[in-house]
């Protein structure tokens, strides 16, 4: 018992952390208490993401395998921690000045950190659920956030209620899959589902589940919810959703697919492959036509999944490798974007009209600089940082027979290469407009430079991260 | 030592070319002018110093690929030698003169600084041009064989304001083209051959490769033969040989003392040298060396003929100079490669100074070119009248018949000539015969230009000649210093270059005969007579060493710079050559200069009468046995209308049209497409979800792994 | 067959005694209750709402927050009921784990108590 314990440490900490802050924060100041939590909690996660990255060896499980923790969760772990801690830094000084600093924020954040380190840790099907959806709950409150906004609340009501569907889904997944397996450990699914003998039901049950997490993961056509919830909540939440919910929902889905359907990946390859070529073309052509960068990001990020479930659908180690530093990377430039976007205004009023960058590299080269790099690294134009990361899970995918899939992405990512290149093209050569307001807070301005370095110096051995993924691969895919 | 001769003019380029900004332009110049004069003086040390031994000096692993792994090494041989001495010593006179002959130059505008860069570009072109000297690979000669192209592409458009240079510059660099493709085919098929593109090992495989077939566009071919054939289209095109000399007149559109340097005396001498270094190939290529002689014959014939009527004085030169380069390939191609660098030594000489003072005479008459214009101009500059004499005495070969006394062209010539007749072979023969009715308009036009120039009464613009001015020292002093190469070279190196056997295989390195006969005695005991005969007695007919055996005795190609195979007597009939075959050129030399006397100086009438007369025949020379005009129709045109065709239906309609109807017209569509269905309605989303489950859900129904 | 309409026989009489019950309930309110009507109290009551109106109209959102806590402590007492069965077989894990999950709700009871989320006004 007290060895389970030992391992759901980190995890305990944090819910414990959360629910001691709400009653500290509720029963003092209230709201003066949240610039100090929003810091505190940020440090929280930055110290448990050292902890795991650091102390975690080899492969526990705990509760009878319900909850595992080998290099794969760790992997996953730290990359959502060290980014959930990144937006919170980055979001506070915007949150301050808008009055939307609200002490539950960075809690909320905390419980929804809370559930992402459970999904990926998940070995059992109820603990998925659960995990997912402290996640999901925390998630669809902080998006109407902004009380007084009706698209704030409009995107937190559709993210409810479309998340409730996928929801459902998934838990219809789960119980077909209980049903036809006998089991909701995974163990025992992937005993169920081998490749000689795989019932319809089960089968089913796959196709419910992955049809559950593709919403999380926001892969087309379970994608619609996301431009508009992008658009309608507080950027800071915009920048949180890109970053560590993708992470932990593609490190749930890669733990499903694996752990439950390992022997049967010829199966759900098909499937991820298809949502996957889905994804990409439609992140990349849909946002030909968007003005709006937070809604352009939510794009972006559909086409991003769908290169990172490119890793997925090959089904073999070097696969999931390939998905784990996709999207390791992903987060990397998205982190550093939304800084920038977080810092959009003028006059003291939000911007996120791309026509606003117009000439923008006369008045602040150094930014426009970094946003180059980073818009150039999102489009993957070697030799910058982002090029590797779909170099990878093109060579994953071409590796596993699956060299049309790798076409489609290639050709995915030239038509993508547009609308990156717009924002560049404006911010160069666009005609001269009213300027942004230069200030921009030193924590954004950090991660923005920080993120466009990491995309130049990073090529030369991406900071040693395909050590620990390929690590993470090899503990996922047996 | 020999890094220092290769590197410095390198170094030179950079510091002048970059760095004449910190240090100012005349300082640049000085800096690559003084690291040429140093480069200069270690060759010639060198070459004095060089004691025929093959060295092979690394300086970098170059190469390692696969089964291709090859260093980057000086291959220090005689032919290496005698190039270095060449190319620095001509290279570092050209660089002396253009301080006087770019000081001012009409084609700038005032304050533009191009000196620093005309530095630069010699200085760059001299080293990649001793690269090729020095190379010890195909690749690595392939590599300074470029940088002579791209060296003189960027000194023909050296004016680039003047639309006929970049033309010519670009002419220059697309026919050059065309011999390079060949070149790099050769190379190809060494490399295809032997795995190798180190010399040595391609040497000593010439033997083997003598008996090899390859099939190359769908034909059976002898390898040694296709390959060697391959290299010499090479050497044609930058030597400026017939079908592919085309660039070579034009390329005067360069400035003076680059025509010089680049297109007199050394780069489009690097075709003799391939030939001369692939010498244990060519050996083996008797259908290959057939082409060089028959080619080099007919340049040198066809060049002579178009030399004749010429106006433009630096034209007339080109034309002999093309005319000369075919002398050095019979030479090359009969087999007596020495004699081919004898006259490629002494060429350098009187060539570079021909052009100097022409540069001279040019920069005297202020940038008139046309020898219409000209006359009577030894008066006005003495000293370039002098040197230019001293230049076509040289040219057309003046000397003591019979004896080894004369100027250097006389020597170097005749050896070339007397080769031809030794072949003992059609195409010996047909190039003898060629050669010596090339040698009578050599002398004619050589003379003519002389006479033209500096005789007779002032013609033109009167202005001009008012005003025509010894050139400054800069331009006179390495002119003095051409005119001692061009009156003693040929009579001091004589011995070493067509003197007797044993001598010239000391010069060049050839591992000693006796060696070889030892073989050849225990071999076959009744030749020792024989060779013993041969020994001592160079110029005794040596053809019983021969007989085959000695290449059975295991003696291989490579051991020196230059092979001749044991059944090549050549040199040794070339000696014996009846006394009417030696004094063939000399007479040639006479009629030539009486012809030109009676037309230019006597009567002046006649050569517009002769014109009038033989009205066609003038015309075919003038323009250059219409070849320019025939590659125009033949091949220039063709190839813009494909382009043209390509361009606009493939480029404009196909390539642009399809991308363009898919990135403006596709793509938006579907961009369109998605906007719709972001309708913004949770019931539309939810049905985009639930129809995407359908789909799924009925796919792995269909095509799942259930049964 | 005998036996088994006879397991159903209980619930028949269950069934009896409902009905009975019933119809003596309507019965006394007819024969002892007093008679008043007016328009207030003959219409159809529906939580404060009009029975037949438009189903979109507004209300107050502090009905949720009270049917939402309702639903939490209603589901808590629904998950305490079978832990309560089961004691004894449980044991010290089953146990503490109910304690864990009570101060989880205690915390959230806690905080919306001092959010004000209990107070009608």
């Amino acid at each position: 018992m007290s060895a389970d314990l030992t391992i759901l440490l980190p995890e305990i900490v944090l819910a414990v952390y959360a629910m001691a802050a709400l009653l500290f924060g509720v029963y003092t100041t209230k709201d003066k208490t949240a610039p100090m939590l929003t810091w505190g909690t940020a440090g929280i996660f930055a110290v448990l993401a050292f902890w795991i990255g650091f102390n975690g060896e080899g492969t526990n499980a705990a509760l009878g395998g319900m909850f595992v923790d080998d290099g794969f969760s760790r992997f996953a772990k730290v990359v959502i921690l060290i980014s959930a801690a990144a937006v919170l830094v980055m979001s506070e000084s915007y949150m301050a000045k808008r009055n939307l600093l609200r002490f539950e924020y960075p809690l909320l954040i905390a419980l929804a950190a809370t559930g992402m380190m459970v999904m990926v840790s998940a070995g059992d099907l109820i603990v998925l659920y659960m995990g997912l959806e402290l996640q999901s709950l925390s998630l669809y409150v902080v998006a109407s956030l902004r009380r007084d906004s009706v698209k704030s609340t409009e995107a937190g009501l559709k993210y409810f209620v479309l998340g409730a569907l996928s929801s459902g889904l998934l838990l219809y997944g789960c119980s077909l899959t209980y049903g036809y397996a006998g089991t909701t450990m995974f163990e025992g699914v992937i005993a169920a589902a081998n490749a000689e003998h795989i019932s319809l039901g089960l089968l089913f049950g796959l196709v419910f589940i992955v049809a559950g997490l593709a919403f999380k993961v926001s892969a087309a056509p379970f994608h619609m919810w996301t431009p508009d919830v992008y658009e309608g909540s507080p950027t800071p939440v915009t920048a949180f959703f890109a970053t560590a919910p993708k992470m932990a929902a593609m490190g749930l889905f890669a733990r499903v697919v694996h752990d439950a359907f390992g022997n049967v990946t010829a199966d759900w390859g098909q499937i991820v492959a298809f949502l996957s070529v889905a994804s990409m073309f439609l992140g990349a052509v849909a946002a030909i036509g968007q003005r709006d960068i937070k809604r352009l990001m939510a794009y972006s990020s559909i086409a991003h999944m769908g290169f990172a479930l490119m890793g997925l659908a090959s089904g073999t180690a070097f696969g999931v490798q390939a998905m784990l530093v996709y999207m390791a990377i992903y987060v990397t430039m998205n982190v550093g974007t939304f800084a920038f976007i977080l810092s959009m205004e003028r006059d003291g009023q939000v911007v996120t009209d791309i026509g606003a960058l117009n000439l923008y590299s006369k008045h602040e080269p150094l930014k426009a600089l970094a946003v180059l790099i980073l818009m150039f690294s999102l489009a993957g134009v070697p030799p910058l940082v982002g090029f590797f990361g779909k170099f990878y899970v093109l060579q994953a995918a071409v590796q596993a027979d699956m060299a049309w899939l790798a076409v489609a992405g290639v050709i995915a990512s030239v038509i993508g290469a547009f609308y990156y290149l717009r924002i560049v093209y404006y911010m160069y050569f666009g005609e001269e407009t009213e300027a942004l307001d230069p200030a921009m807070a030193p924590a954004q301005w950090v991660f923005l430079m920080a993120s466009a370095a990491i995309m130049v110096f990073g090529v030369i051995n991406l900071f040693g991260i395909e050590g620990p993924a390929v690590a993470a691969a090899a503990a996922l895919v047996n | 030592m020999e890094p220092i001769i290769l590197f410095a003019p390198l170094i030179g380029a950079i510091l002048c070319g970059f760095g004449w900004r910190l240090i100012g332009e005349f300082a640049a110049q000085w800096v690559a002018t003084f690291l040429l004069f140093l480069s200069c003086v270690l060759s010639w040390i060198v070459f004095f110093g060089f004691d025929g031994e093959t060295q092979q000096i690394q300086i970098l692993r170059f190469i390692e690929s696969g089964s291709l792994s090859t260093d980057w090494s000086i291959r220090l041989d005689r032919l290496t030698a005698i190039m270095l001495v060449v190319v620095t010593t001509v290279s570092a006179l050209v660089h002396l003169y253009s301080f006087g002959y770019m000081d001012h130059d009409e084609n700038f505008r005032e304050g533009e600084s191009y000196k620093p860069r005309f530095f630069a570009y010699l200085s760059f072109f001299t080293f990649a041009m001793l690269m090729l000297v020095t190379s010890d690979n195909l690749v690595q000669m392939f590599f300074g064989w470029e940088g002579v192209g791209v060296a003189s592409y960027l000194l023909i458009g050296f004016y680039f304001r003047k639309p006929s240079a970049n033309v010519a510059a670009i002419k220059a660099f697309i026919v050059n083209r065309v011999g390079d493709f060949g070149f790099a085919l050769g190379i190809f098929a060494l490399f295809f051959l032997t795995d190798s593109i180190d010399l040595d090992i391609i040497f000593q495989a010439a033997p083997e490769l003598a008996q090899t077939q390859i099939t190359f566009l769908w034909t059976d071919w002898n390898a040694a033969n296709l390959a060697a054939f391959l290299l010499f289209i090479g050497a044609m095109g930058k030597s400026a040989q017939l079908f592919l000399h085309t660039w070579l007149p034009d390329a005067m559109e360069g400035p003076t003392p680059v025509s010089a340097l680049i297109h007199a005396a050394t780069m489009v001498t690097a075709g003799v040298f391939l030939v001369c270094r692939m010498s244990p190939l060519m050996e083996f290529a008797p259908g290959a060396q057939t082409a060089v002689v028959v080619i080099g014959a007919t340049t040198a014939f066809f060049a002579a003929t178009v030399g004749l009527v010429q106006n433009d004085i630096k034209r007339v030169i080109a034309y002999s100079t093309c005319s000369q380069l075919g002398y050095m390939f019979v030479a090359a191609g009969v087999g007596v490669y020495s004699a081919a660098m004898f006259h490629l030594f002494t060429h350098a000489f009187f060539k570079a100074m021909l052009f100097l003072g022409a540069g001279s005479v040019i920069h005297a008459m202020h940038h008139e070119q046309d020898m219409r214009n000209y006359g009577g101009l030894r008066h006005k500059i003495p000293r370039t009248f002098w040197a230019m004499m001293i230049g076509t005495l040289a040219i057309t070969g003046v000397g003591i018949p019979l004896t080894h006394i004369g100027f250097a062209g006389f020597l170097s010539k005749d050896a070339i000539v007397e080769s031809a007749w030794g072949a003992m072979s059609g195409p010996g023969t047909y190039a003898f015969w060629l050669l010596v009715i090339a040698a009578v308009f050599t002398s004619f036009y050589s003379w003519r230009l002389i006479f033209l120039t500096f005789y007779g009464e002032p013609r033109g613009d009167r202005h001009a000649h008012e005003h025509a001015h010894e050139s400054p020292m800069t331009m006179l002093v390495p002119l003095g210093v051409l005119a001692l190469g061009s009156v003693f070279a040929g009579m001091i190196w004589f011995n070493q270059f067509f003197g007797d056997h044993d001598t010239v295989n000391k010069f060049y390195g050839v591992p000693s005969h006796h060696a070889e006969e030892t073989h050849a005695q225990r071999a076959l005991p009744g030749a020792a007579f024989a060779a013993n005969e041969d020994d001592g007695h160079g110029e005794a007919k040596a053809d019983d060493h021969g007989e085959g055996h000695a290449a059975e005795a295991g003696w291989t190609p490579g051991g020196g710079a230059v092979y001749t195979h044991p059944d090549n007597h050549v040199m040794d009939e070339a000696h014996h050559a009846p006394k009417w075959v030696k004094v063939a050129p000399f007479i040639a030399m006479l009629i030539g200069f009486g012809v030109a006397y009676l037309f230019y100086i006597r009567r002046p009438d006649l050569p517009g009468k002769l014109a009038e007369n033989q009205r066609p025949l003038y015309l075919f020379l003038l323009n250059k046995w219409y070849f320019d005009e025939i590659f125009d129709a033949a091949f220039v045109r063709p190839a813009k209308w494909l382009g043209g065709a390509l361009w606009r239906r493939g480029d404009l309609g196909t390539i642009d049209g399809g991308i363009n109807g898919l990135a403006m017209g596709i793509v938006p569509f579907f961009t369109r497409l998605a906007g719709r269905a972001q309708s913004g309605y949770i019931f539309t989303y939810a049905f985009a979800m639930v129809i995407g489950i359908v789909i799924l859900v009925t796919w792995m129904t269909l095509s799942g792994g259930a049964e | 067959m005998e036996s088994l309409a006879a397991d159903y026989l209980p619930i028949l009489i269950f069934l009896g005694l409902a009905i009975g019950l019933g119809l003596v309930l309507i019965l006394a309110a007819a024969v002892l209750a007093v008679r008043n009507p007016d328009p207030e109290k003959v219409s159809a009551y529906e939580c404060g709402f009009n029975a037949f109106d438009d189903a979109r109209m507004k209300f107050d959102v502090r009905f949720y927050l009270v049917a939402i806590l309702f639903i939490i402590f209603d589901l808590e007492v629904a998950f305490l009921f079978p832990w309560a069965v089961a004691f004894a077989d449980v044991g010290i894990v089953g146990f503490w784990s109910m304690m864990v999950f009570l101060a989880v709700l205690t915390v959230g009871f806690a905080y919306e108590w001092k959010k004000g989320a209990l107070e009608w006004e």
